[in-house]
């Protein structure tokens, strides 16, 4: 897997990957999702993310953006965290979903990707009863769309991996 | 001509829709890990209601110890999401409503020809699809127990984890 970050700026990224801007649901701007596939953190807000989520040829869509208060943050293995994960296998699969994460050890947001019927469902995003959500539309260029996980795994595939990445890597670090 | 779905064979890489109704691979539903493949005959079995009591006791244990449990019937996706989120699973289900992996494996039960659907069948699978073991459960004490699956996955994680014997200075 390679290291891929994303962040929700004031203003467009000169070195991003892939990016987009954002609205919030009634239309005004809430600046822009970027996203880069490279090793070293390239933005104070990133997080790494599942990179199997962004893809610059995906669509439009919408997004439950969820993200922890200032100073806040909530180690991967906490039960409402695992119990988040469940309820997102349980459910029916959105578009991409995948958590976000600055270190090794703690659960530092998710992200929810939904278009079409599944829009609706991204009020009742389970990682929502964790941290805050914010419900976005995205243009089209950063978002795609991956398989839904298969179920039942909630474990990381090595800690430094965003859940639901669903394997070891067999390549060196 | 029959697939031999023997241990040490592989299984056939079946594509079918999940109970979302998405097109998926049973060698990517796999991934890297050993995987606990049934086939039922449909929710309206009592045996396999049973049966399913069993894998959803395992499911704590399979979330948690990289594990895969992949379900196939010929229910429709509807019906299986439906029977899917009753029992509370947390797994794919597969839907082959036309019948064509059924035929192809050699899994129909032709005792029934009301509602046609597979033979009650579970494998262990290796990640590259190899069959561990094989348990024709037309009748219902052949199925595998909770233990028996739990050694199986055992005996699979062991060959195939580099790291089994855990690291430790």
């Amino acid at each position: 897997m390679t290291r891929c970050w994303l962040a929700l700026l004031e203003s467009p990224a000169t070195d991003a990957t892939a990016q987009a801007r954002a609205y919030e649901a009634d239309g005004s701007p809430a600046g822009w999702l970027a996203a880069w596939r490279q090793h070293v953190k390239p933005a104070r807000a990133a997080r790494r993310v599942d990179d199997r989520l962004v893809d610059v040829d995906g669509g439009p869509g919408w997004v439950s953006l969820v993200l922890p208060p200032d100073g806040a943050r909530l180690p991967f293995d906490d039960l409402a965290v695992q119990q988040a994960r469940r309820r997102v296998l349980a459910e029916p699969p959105q578009d991409a979903l995948s958590t976000l994460m600055r270190d090794a050890s703690h659960f530092e947001g998710a992200i929810t990707v939904a278009r079409g019927m599944g829009v609706a469902r991204l009020n009742d995003d389970p990682f929502a009863r964790i941290f805050p959500a914010r419900i976005l539309r995205i243009g089209a260029g950063v978002l795609g769309a991956a398989a839904a996980p298969a179920g039942p795994v909630i474990e990381r595939y090595g800690s430094a991996n965003p859940w639901p990445w669903d394997r070891f890597d067999t390549r060196a670090p | 001509m029959t697939i031999d779905l023997s241990p040490g064979r592989p299984f056939p890489d079946i594509e079918l829709d999940d109970h979302a109704g998405n097109r998926r691979r049973l060698a990517v539903l796999v991934g890297g890990d050993p995987v606990v493949l049934q086939f039922f005959r449909g929710w309206w079995c009592p045996k396999e209601q049973a049966f399913f009591r069993r894998l959803i006791a395992l499911q704590d244990e399979a979330e948690v110890a990289y594990s895969r449990i992949v379900s196939v019937s010929v229910d429709t996706p509807a019906v299986s999401a439906a029977f899917r989120a009753g029992l509370g699973a947390r797994w794919t289900f597969l839907s082959d409503t036309d019948r064509t992996a059924q035929a192809e494996l050699g899994l129909r039960e032709t005792t029934d020809t009301l509602n046609d659907p597979y033979l009650p069948a579970v494998f262990t699978l290796f990640p590259d699809l190899t069959i561990h073991r094989a348990y024709d459960g037309y009748w219902f004490w052949g199925r595998p127990t909770t233990e028996e699956l739990r050694r199986d996955m055992r005996e699979i994680s062991t060959a195939v984890r580099a790291d089994w014997a855990a690291p430790a200075a």
